[in-house]
């Protein structure tokens, strides 16, 4: 029985990560707290450094990995943020490395629970993204990262997502592989441009005054974070074969004969899974499309998964004000070129900083899909808010005791 | 739509050139938009700006790339490769600052002036050269001289240089307005080209690796570039004096100075920028300045 | 114990290329040269946003050592992560040569060393990080247009303070950044100046004795910043060491010793008059009462060295 955070330390233990890089934020600490005590034990042959930011440290961590080091890092919301500029430059230096987001929502407010736009504001930082929904898939999917941005056709630094709470403080049964077992499926780390290992003595990053020059090296960077999906069949199939168990950029649940997919990431795509069933015995015939590669976004499986599907309900656990959801545009760009796409594609904000996510708001979302599909209701491009009458009690609860006058809606 | 490119060094004043000469424009009841190629001023480093002026609305923005007029502050950038101040030009106006008659051949106007010289007279610096050059445009363009000075002292005054000096640069602007034709812009040939470039667009594909990031594997390849034309001041170390003591060998900024099997200095003139620290610093005052002679 | 007696002892070999964009007499360049003359072939140098990064400009380095450009900020991080990741090569994966064994120095104007660096710095040095930090101040953000930053002296020009009306210029006193790194603990911490070369390459000497945070700052003459002319760069830099204004000085694990100590003070205003930076304490009238202010700044200085010296 393990946590999200404790499967994440030992996905790095038993990758064998020469380098952590650290600084303590809730709900995160918990990951770099097991790792040091391994490495002062011996458990765990690393050098551990604290540094004095997340700024420093994500700096720290990719100039490690461009040495030539194993480097793994963790972080959540505020401090990735913090740290932000530097995701660039170490995805720009080409140095592959692991940083778990322990996702949290961005103050003000603050809040140290679940939104996942923390991590997808990364999305455009050159990071490729693998987000969990289980504690297992947490630490396979450490381990999976390495071998995949190791990988000298790719060279990009990996974001692992895990929600705060959900997964970081859960327990659950983990299998955790030897790291011999590891250590056949992942080799040694030797990047052939590495500071340590390049033919030639290399300047890395000088400034580029010209757009030619510019745009080459970073669309080499999308065509590395294209390959990297095909890679990833590679090696996900290899990992499948020694441990068992098989991973892709999507997985789907219940969704061949479906009619409807409620579209998910991450850890409360348990919950929805769990509701299908039910909604199922109500009589919408209902599945879910989970998508667990974020970067480089896996357009062509996802408009397979829908070519079958006539509604979709996208839950975007995450909000882009002014906009609405996060992963619904990014949807809507894979199925746009399908020769018979779904007719409604609806989207519903909820969940956001940790709030329960009930049956009777999965059930609204499916409801409202099917009212548009039969032209009940008018189809829009603005997210739904999940928010119950219960919220509205308890929010007007809140508002007295701060003395605000709130009149309810 | 007329095209003008001007070409210089960072402290010639380049930049204030090309908004003398748009603000001329604005003046002369032309649309105007100019522009600097931007990057922080290094002294001696090529530098460029760009004015589109245009009776219509102009709808368009960025680099110059085919120049109706190109205005070459400094006359040892004409064949630079990395100014290239006569790419793209095809036969409208082309205006060095020199003192010379350039030996070269190409289609269109060619005039010249010796601005330097005459910023030594009038101004008593050869640097900041801006009025000349903005003003030198303004006629080419066929602007009156009363927008033309007009134009200077406020750009001048906007930069904060100081009255007296303003004066120094009008009388300067004035003489080498007089000193060069006008052109009746619309007759040039090189009117009818457009802003437009029309290539092929080609699919790049993933390199491997090694390739594919950001890196230099050429460490020192700096060497290639020549900085020996920044120079406007030329040392010149008189072997009588120098003694070998190294000390202007110790303070070259740019490795331009060294050792030779006699003992004494010697400076490589394909690198050095005539900073003359090396003069200054001389203990034997073996080190004399000599303005810099170009051949065209 | 000095290694280099005078400029005849400079060594031969060069790290830095010719032709590189810098401006024509920037004492960065002379600072980068001699400072790899000394370290030598084995080092790999860290540069963030600041003029040197002109040395480096896609597809030219003038740099002829490795070289990594990290974010304005993160100079002594990235310095830690390749100061780390090398170490673990050599003691978890058994790697020795001389790669793994570069030395890191981290080489950047005072924007990254007083200001946006600042945290990151204080951090590595705190670590006890094996590396050489050499700050070029020139007293501004010089590559950007030469504004305001916590190097600036009293009274300066920047393109953020200008002495418009009544304004002086920069009100704030330039940070003491070697006091600053000095509390830190760090074993070796100097001042240098392009002006005293032998005083520059003898201390770089020197601190290869010590593992650990090895600092320095090198007074960094900006022509084109400080409006002054391009010859004068030794001759200004000299000033501001006569006129007592930039001390030479070392600490050893905290303990002070000054390299140089001008036996009479040159007035300040030798120094400050070589420079346009400086020009309003002059023209159109004599600022007496700020020329005082910084002349005495400067003799306090010097009076309290005196006195520590004597107890000392």
């Amino acid at each position: 029985m393990l946590t999200g955070n404790a499967a994440a330390a030992w996905g790095a233990r038993v990758s064998d990560i020469d380098y952590v890089a650290a600084y303590p934020i809730t709900p995160q600490s918990e990951i770099v707290e097991l790792l040091s005590k391994w490495v002062a034990s011996g458990e765990l042959k690393a050098k551990f450094v604290e540094y004095e930011s997340e700024h420093s440290m994500i700096a720290g961590a990719g100039a490690a990995s461009l040495a030539g080091a194993r480097a793994f890092t963790a972080t959540s919301s505020q401090g990735l943020a913090y740290g932000f500029e530097n995701l660039f430059a170490v995805s720009g230096w080409r140095a592959p490395m692991v940083m778990v987001n322990v996702s949290r929502g961005l103050g003000m407010p603050m809040t140290l629970q679940v939104d996942n736009t923390d991590v997808f504001s990364a999305r455009d930082t050159g990071w490729l993204q693998l987000h969990a929904e289980t504690c297992q898939e947490i630490l396979d999917f450490i381990i999976l990262a390495y071998r995949w941005g190791e990988d000298e056709r790719i060279l990009l630094p990996v974001i692992v997502n895990m929600d705060g709470f959900f997964l970081s403080f859960t327990r659950e049964p983990v299998y955790i592989p030897s790291q011999e077992e590891v250590a056949d499926f992942l080799p040694p780390y030797e990047p052939p441009h590495g500071i340590a290992f390049s033919p030639e003595e290399l300047a890395y990053a000088p400034t580029i005054i010209l757009g030619h020059s510019y745009s080459y090296f970073r669309y080499q960077m999308h065509l590395a974070a294209l390959k990297a999906k095909e890679v990833f069949y590679e090696i996900a199939r290899e990992f499948g074969e020694r441990f068992g168990r098989y991973y892709g950029p999507i997985e789907k649940y219940m969704l061949d004969d479906a009619d409807i997919a409620i579209v998910s990431m991450n850890s409360f795509t348990s919950i929805l899974k769990g509701a299908v069933k039910r909604l199922r015995e109500e009589g919408y015939r209902v599945g879910v499309l989970k998508i667990n590669m974020f970067r480089p976004f896996p357009n062509e499986e996802v408009a397979d998964a829908l070519s079958g599907v006539e509604g979709v309900a996208v839950f975007d656990l995450n909000l882009s004000t002014g906009a609405g959801g996060i992963i619904y545009p990014e949807l809507l760009r894979s199925i746009y070129h399908m020769e018979s796409r779904p007719r409604v594609v609806l989207d519903f904000v909820g969940g956001l900083g940790g709030k329960e996510l009930t049956y009777g708001e999965i059930r609204f979302m499916v409801r409202k899909v099917v009212e548009a599909m039969r032209g009940e209701a008018e189809p829009t491009p603005y997210p739904y808010l999940l928010f119950t009458e219960e919220d509205v009690q308890r929010l007007a609860a809140d508002m007295e005791i701060a003395g605000k006058k709130w009149g309810g809606f | 739509m007329y095209r003008f490119r001007f070409h210089g060094r960072g402290g010639q004043g380049i930049k204030t050139a090309s908004r003398i000469f748009g603000t001329a424009a604005f003046l002369e009841g032309f649309n105007a938009q100019d522009f600097p190629m931007y990057g922080p001023e290094r002294r001696g480093a090529p530098v460029a700006a760009y004015v589109r002026i245009s009776r219509e609305p102009i709808v368009s923005r960025g680099y110059i790339n085919n120049p109706d007029v190109v205005i070459v502050g400094d006359e040892t950038l004409l064949f630079d490769p990395i100014a290239d101040p006569l790419r793209g030009f095809g036969g409208g106006v082309l205006f060095v600052n020199t003192p010379s008659t350039p030996r070269i051949e190409l289609d269109g106007h060619v005039v010249t002036l010796d601005i330097t010289g005459l910023a030594l007279e009038y101004i008593g610096r050869t640097s900041a050269i801006s009025a000349g050059v903005g003003a030198v445009a303004s006629k080419i363009a066929g602007f009156t001289k009363s927008n033309t000075l007009d134009a200077v002292a406020m750009e001048l005054e906007e930069i904060g240089v100081p009255g007296e000096l303003i004066d120094k640069n009008l009388k300067l602007a004035e003489v080498s307005y007089d000193s060069v034709p006008s052109f009746d812009l619309e007759s040039l040939p090189s009117i009818e080209r457009s802003d437009f470039v029309d290539m092929g667009v080609v699919q790049v594909r993933l390199d491997d690796g090694y390739i594919g990031v950001a890196t230099i594997a050429n460490l020192g390849n700096t060497a290639i570039r020549k900085t020996g034309n920044w120079r406007i001041l030329k040392p010149i170390i008189d072997m009588d004096k120098c003694t070998g003591c190294k000390i202007c060998f110790a303070y070259c900024p740019d490795v331009s100075i060294y050792m030779g099997d006699d003992g004494k200095a010697h400076i490589n003139y394909d690198y050095c920028k005539g900073c003359l620290i090396c003069s200054s610093v001389c203990p034997f005052k073996a080190i004399t300045m000599v303005r810099e002679v170009k051949t065209l | 114990m000095s290694r280099y007696r005078g400029v005849r002892d400079i060594p031969d070999e060069e790290y830095v290329a010719p032709g590189s964009a810098l401006c024509a007499g920037c004492a960065a360049e002379i600072i980068a040269r001699h400072m790899l003359k000394v370290l030598g072939r084995d080092t790999i140098m860290v540069n963030v946003p600041g003029c040197y990064a002109i040395s480096t400009l896609f597809p030219y380095t003038a740099v002829k050592v490795p070289f990594v450009f990290g974010v304005f900020g993160g100079g002594a991080a990235v310095a830690q992560g390749i100061r780390d990741g090398l170490d673990i090569l050599r003691e978890k994966r058994g790697i020795n040569n001389e790669r793994v064994n570069y030395k890191v120095v981290v080489y950047v104007g005072d924007g990254a060393a007083y200001d946006i660096g600042f945290q990151s710095t204080s951090a590595a040095i705190h670590r006890g990080l094996d590396f050489y930090f050499v700050c070029y101040d020139n007293e501004a953000y010089g590559n950007t247009g030469f504004q305001l930053s916590g190097a600036t002296p009293y009274a300066s020009r920047t393109s953020t303070s200008e002495p418009v009306g009544d304004s002086i210029g920069n009100e704030y006193r330039k940070k003491d950044i070697f006091e600053i790194w000095r509390a830190h603990g760090a074993p070796y911490v100097a001042t240098i100046s392009v002006s005293h070369i032998t005083d520059m390459l003898n201390k770089f000497e020197k601190a290869k004795e010590f593992r650990g945070p090895k600092l320095f700052v090198a007074l960094s003459i900006c022509p084109t910043g400080w409006g002054a002319s391009e010859e004068e760069t030794i001759r200004i830099a000299r000033l501001a060491v006569e006129t007592g204004m930039w001390p030479l000085k070392e600490a050893v694990y905290g303990e002070v010793r000054h390299t140089f100590i001008p036996r009479r003070l040159k007035p300040v205003e030798e120094y400050l008059k070589t420079q346009r930076r400086f020009r309003h304490l002059f023209k159109p009238v004599r600022r007496e009462e700020e020329i005082r202010r910084i002349q005495e700044a400067v003799e306090e200085y010097w009076r309290r060295v005196r006195e520590s010296e004597a107890g000392g």
